[in-house]
């Protein structure tokens, strides 16, 4: 960071918001002191690194293989990165990078970092010691990183945080901004392919261990604080960049079917999801049937497509199939949204879910035998094709610069533009006229009524709104998914998609994209918590409102509106706004 | 609609002009309770009202049935000499627009913000515009971000555009919701309890912005508890004491009519609630009122 | 006529049911403004309570006498699970905004609903309910009526819980203060009462009433399920808003009156769009209906601004 004006000194520890000045554990032992804690870490660096590097196990069979000296697996590779990562705060805190100390709160980063790697190194040494029977199959190399983990923490909870400026008011040239978005997006796409190819659900757990480790430590630094700044900033290139991430994914998959399949189902729902994010996110009326709306739409796809189980003579064009899903669905959003007038709180998400409900039950009856056959009743709508555009067949592998491209990464493909639409239509109704007022909805309804804002209007527009985008990516849905039932359409599935919206950030376009990935890639990966993913995720809502309701990536007024009473976070989110501000001018 | 039009055109002498608010026999009961009992009110362009009375005499309930927040069991509210139905939106797109006597500012939006959505009902620009930002919505949008900033600045707040209202002194609360009324380009204004809370150097501000308002074309209904300011400011007072208009007359005829003084001093015998002391008490009335 | 007499026969027996459910939506409402939507569940751990009970206590037993402890049982169950809710999901949230709570509820509820299904054992389809002397077996005759031996069990569960429940409302010190505490709270508590315990006491109360209904439920289908609250619970949310939520006497009424309008509606409605399969739709229609034209219920609520 090329640093210019010092605005603000900050005290301690304040890289983050929620970090307030930390006071170092082995600080209440004075002569204990830290001039032994800048040189520990880097021994702890040393040996962990220097320990990925021997073999952690003696058989090769354990989180990939483990077993070759001077060989290191992915599971060490993520303790070297760590390490570095580790390195590179220390020589911050002390040592060549000391300027990045004057704006970073390295203390706290190698707090974090060490913590991580001996919470990581200690699941990673049981696993071994459990899947290869007992503690002695552990070799050297393992002992060894343990131990470079450990005293890494006890560094960092010597260290004590140097006076620091608040990253808030670090002044980077645009190239360098850049450059930190294009790495950022880079380390994304090569995350996510990385983490979609780990094989073992060991594995994956110590992968989101390392995440989790690397993220924290970033917080509490206050990078993220710089990042979310430059975010802002520089808009279009983030947004070019996440789509050049999405859209270089499947490239990255060598062809393999497996991983591109959970990565359609991953985006079917992060849209769906966004869409209801503009009702409950953006509009804040709480819809517990949205998975109707995604549901009409997979209908509508579904009787008009050529399948021999179709019950509707006529077979338009699928981009008219589209436009009929996507209408057929927002007059359903209309009819589901028409009590707005009259119900609003607790009611209208009960009226919502009973809608859902009923959607649900007229489906699986429209038999014949009780009303009109137009669904198959329980059965549905099987076999339905797949989609053919202008000769593109989206059944068939495709071969694109030598890369192989099967069934779901053309499905693929189509599924990101939709997400684009609907990323599109969120991000531009959130900053114009009608977003502002909805916010002004949910900030006070009766308040916004007598400013003149047309209440019953625009809580309409986010329900038809918010259905048209769900029905669009339904009639997709229904050819991807070959066919289409009333049983995918419960209740669950809906509080599942606000689960990703809870736990990801409402009214944040990346907060879902995390939330939705998360919500499903893990079921997917970690076969072992199959089972339990719905208690999981029933405890994951119950957590998230008790302690971080404004989700992972928080939109900040909605952080605001969770927190009325926190006058310090107001006043941060105001610093942040103003400089925000001044850097659009 | 656009900048062009106003914020406060030249400043034009204090002539009484023709009535713009006619309000007929306005009742509202609730139960078995009459807070507003067949109020007649008129108010002339270019004219600043008072409106005084105890504390529970129905002001603010009187407020509620003109803006259309409450519908009046009784009685029909015209606006330039139409009939306005009693539908918050609709009365602010005939043009009336209120501030709350509890400050009713959208906390978690900026000061800027807060006037913009002031602008809603006079800006149209729907769905589609609003996604695909033709040169229509960015002209739009800039007019109505600059006409929200003059409005700040005209109310003495143009350096806080970008702070959060919460975060704001309490004074500058009241001033931003004026603002915020302003944006919708009423003929009239309605200020419930606009200094409550004033220390007196920001009461005196107070009473100079509603003059400048005043003096830009609109007309101005004001309640107020503390005397001196109301006497100072405006062209007429109504004195409202349990639900009904019991004196109205220039300032000079109300403070001397022995009625007022015993409303607010002798009590209204069979009225416990009445506030003895008249002047500067503090938002201390009952909480949930609008 | 008899077709009739045996719909309102049966739409009690139903009603009885939502009746005894609802009243835990609607006392805890009057106390915190809060709708706890995770309530369906705590009546469906009450009837797995119940089975747990005799279970382990007293399998192969039929007698009368077992049912007094199968329903002890349950409602020690059904009453520590929603006083621990109230203490570690809704008490922390006291002044949040609505949705908080409310996807809290959403929460809750699967969280209670996985729990069941991955713990008890077997849950995962559907389990036997005892059958039990007397409340069991073969159906009463009265005038050409069918009448279940359960159904008359329930029916008279909820007429000697409400005989208590006003009891303990009108007659004792805690239900005079919880009268008072849902009049005024913050009164309530200058005069000394503690408001947290009161509202403990409405979660128990509910909790209580709900994990008798779950012995009925049991006895009325011989069999109980893990998803069996959630339908069960949104009906009597339901009944709760149609006798006027917050109000106990209303909630009664509410339930029986839905219970009576659903049996009428499924045996009524002719054509395609009757019978069983339309019969949860009607159900879900009927609430919508409530929700949207008679918030204020039959009997009126404690209304508080709920915009
Ligand atoms: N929504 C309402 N429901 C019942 N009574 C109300 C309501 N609003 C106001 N009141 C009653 O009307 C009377 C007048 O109140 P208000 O208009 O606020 O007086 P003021 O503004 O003059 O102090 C009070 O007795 C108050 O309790
Ligand atoms: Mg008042």
């Amino acid at each position: 960071m090329s640093t210019s004006t010092p605005d603000l000194t900050h005290g301690a520890g304040h890289g983050d918001h929620d970090d307030h000045v930390t006071v170092p554990l082995l600080e209440r032992f004075p002569g204990r002191g830290s001039a032994a804690a800048w040189p520990l870490g880097l021994v702890g660096v040393l040996l962990l690194v220097g320990g990925t590097f021997l073999s952690w196990s003696y058989t090769g069979d354990v989180l990939g293989d483990l077993s070759i000296n001077f060989y290191p697996g992915g599971v060490q590779i993520c303790m070297i990165v760590l390490g570095l990562v580790a390195l590179a705060f220390l020589l911050a805190h002390r040592g060549p990078l000391s300027r990045l100390g004057d704006w970073l709160d390295s203390a706290a980063a190698v707090r974090n970092l060490g913590l991580g790697a001996v919470a990581y190194m200690a699941v990673a040494i049981g696993v071994i010691a459990y899947e290869s029977g007992g503690l002695i199959n552990v070799n050297p190399g393992g002992w060894v990183s343990l131990v470079g983990a450990l005293l890494l923490a006890a560094s960092g909870l010597m260290l004590v945080s140097r006076q620091h400026k608040d990253p808030l008011f670090a002044k980077t040239t645009s190239w360098l901004e850049i450059c930190a978005i294009i790495v950022l997006m880079a380390l994304v796409l090569f995350g996510a392919a990385y983490a979609l190819g780990i094989g073992d659900g060991a594995s994956f757990v110590l992968f989101l261990m390392f995440v989790a480790a690397a993220a924290t430590a970033l917080a509490k630094s206050g990078v993220f604080t710089w990042i979310g700044l430059i975010a802002q900033k520089n808009r279009p290139v983030l947004m070019l960049g996440a789509f050049a991430v999405a859209f270089l994914f499947p490239f990255t998959q060598g062809g393999s079917d497996e991983n591109m399949s959970i990565a359609t189902q991953v985006l079917i729902f992060a849209a769906t999801a966004l869409g209801l994010n503009i009702v409950v996110g953006l509009a804040g009326l709480l819809d517990l049937g949205y998975i109707a709306f995604l549901g009409a739409g997979a209908y509508v796809g579904a009787v008009l497509s050529n399948s021999a189980f179709a019950t509707i003579g006529w077979k338009p064009p699928f981009l008219v199939v589209v436009l009929v899903g996507a209408i057929f669905s927002s007059i359903l959003g209309l009819i589901i949204g028409s009590p707005t007038l009259r119900v609003s709180g607790d009611y209208l998400a009960i009226v919502t879910l009973a809608f859902g409900e009923i959607f649900r039950f007229t489906m699986g009856n429209l038999d014949g035998n009780n009303g009109p056959d137009l669904t198959n009743g329980p059965n549905g709508v099987p076999a339905i094709p797949d989609l053919n555009f202008f000769g593109f067949d989206f059944g068939q592998p495709h071969n694109v610069a030598g890369i192989t491209l099967g069934r779901f990464a053309n499905y693929y493909f189509l599924l990101l533009v939709i997400a684009a639409i609907i990323i599109f239509v969120f991000v531009r109704l959130n900053n114009s006229r009608i977003g502002r007022g909805w916010v002004a909805i949910r900030e006070d309804e009766k308040a916004a009524e007598a400013m003149g804002v047309n209440v019953f209007g625009l809580k309409l527009f986010a329900f038809a709104g918010g259905a048209f985008l769900a029905g669009m990516a339904g009639t997709v849905k229904a050819h991807h998914d070959v066919s289409v039932t009333p049983d995918q359409y419960i209740f669950l599935e809906s509080a599942f998609l606000l689960a990703a919206i809870v736990l990801g950030g409402m009214g944040t376009v990346a907060g879902v994209l995390v939330g939705a990935t998360i919500l499903k890639l893990l079921p997917e990966k970690l076969r072992f918590i199959a089972d339990y993913r719905l208690l999981i995720f029933g405890l994951v809502l119950v957590l998230m409102m008790r302690f971080r309701p404004e989700g992972i990536i928080a939109n900040q007024r909605r952080k605001l509106e969770f927190h009325e009473d926190d006058e310090d976070l107001a006043e941060r989110i105001e610093e942040v706004h103003l400089e925000e501000a001044e850097a659009k001018a | 609609m656009t900048v062009t039009d106003t914020p406060p055109p030249p400043a034009t002498p204090s002539t009484v002009g023709a009535p713009i608010l006619e309000a007929r026999g306005v009742t509202m009961r609730f139960g078995g309770l009459t807070a507003v009992k067949d109020v007649d009110m008129t108010v002339n362009e270019g004219e600043i009202v008072g409106l005084i009375g105890p504390n529970g005499a129905g002001k603010t309930t009187f407020f509620n049935c003109l803006t259309g927040l409450y519908k009046p069991t009784e009685g029909v509210v015209t606006l330039s000499g139409q009939v306005i139905p009693p539908k918050p939106r609709a009365v602010v797109v005939a043009g009336m627009a209120r501030t709350f006597q509890n400050i009713r500012l959208f906390a978690n939006m900026t000061a800027l913000e807060n006037v913009m959505v002031g602008r809603y009902c006079r800006t149209s620009s729907m769905a589609l515009t609003s996604i695909l930002r033709g040169p229509k919505f960015r002209r739009e949008e800039a007019a109505t971000r600059a006409r929200a900033q003059e409005l700040l600045e005209f109310v003495g707040l143009g350096d806080s555009a970008e702070n959060l209202a919460r975060n704001m002194p309490y004074g500058d609360q009241r001033r931003l919701e004026i603002a915020r009324a302003l944006a919708t380009d009423p003929k009239l204004i309605l200020l419930d309890e606009p200094t409550a809370g004033m220390n007196p150097q920001e009461t005196k501000q107070a009473s100079d912005l509603i003059f400048r308002i005043r003096d830009s074309g609109l007309a101005v209904v004001v309640i107020e508890h503390d005397m001196r300011f109301i006497f100072n400011l405006c062209d007429r007072v109504l004195c409202l004491v349990r639900g009904e208009v019991l004196v109205q007359g220039s300032p000079g005829e109300v403070q001397s009519d022995p009625r007022v003084i015993e409303a607010y001093i002798g009590g209204g015998d069979d009225d416990e609630d009445d506030d003895p002391t008249p002047s500067l008490d503090a938002g201390t009335t009952q909480e949930e009122q609008q | 006529m008899t077709e009739f007499l045996q719909q309102i026969v049966n739409g009690l027996t139903l009603g009885s049911l939502y009746a005894l459910i609802a009243v835990g939506y609607t006392v805890v409402y009057g106390i915190v403004q809060l709708i706890n939507f995770a309530h369906g569940e705590v009546f469906m751990i009450g009837a797995f309570g119940a089975l747990a009970t005799w279970t382990v206590l007293f399998k192969g037993q039929h007698g009368l006498w077992v049912l007094p402890i199968m329903v002890l049982g349950a409602v020690i169950v059904s009453v520590l699970t929603a006083v621990v809710m109230e203490r570690i999901a809704y008490r922390p949230l006291r002044g949040a905004p609505r949705l908080a709570p409310l996807i809290t509820a959403i929460g809750i509820s699967i969280f209670l609903q996985e729990a069941v299904r991955l713990f008890y054992p077997g849950a995962k389809s559907k389990l036997t309910f005892p059958e039990i002397e007397v409340v069991s077996g073969t159906a009463l005759q009265v005038g050409g009526l069918t009448i279940q031996r359960a159904a008359v069990f329930t029916v008279g569960a909820l007429a000697v819980s409400a005989v208590l429940l006003w009891f303990f409302v009108n007659r004792t010190r805690l239900g005079q203060g919880m009268q008072a505490v849902s009049q005024d709270p913050d009164t309530a508590q200058l005069m000394g009462i503690n408001v947290n315990r009161i509202i403990v006491i409405a979660f128990a109360l509910g909790a209580a009433l709900a994990a008798v209904g779950g012995v009925a439920q049991g006895l009325l289908n011989s069999n109980i399920d893990f998803r069996m609250g959630f339908l069960a619970g949104l009906k009597a949310f339901t009944a709760a808003v149609l006798g006027g939520i917050g109000n106990i006497q209303g909630a009664i009424v509410g339930g029986l009156t839905l219970g009576i309008a659903e049996s009428m509606a499924t045996q009524f409605i002719p054509g395609q769009f009757g019978g069983s399969a339309w019969k949860d739709v009607w159900a879900f229609v009927l609430l919508i209906l409530v929700l949207v034209f008679r918030p204020q219920g039959l009997l009126g609520a404690r209304v508080v601004d709920r915009a």
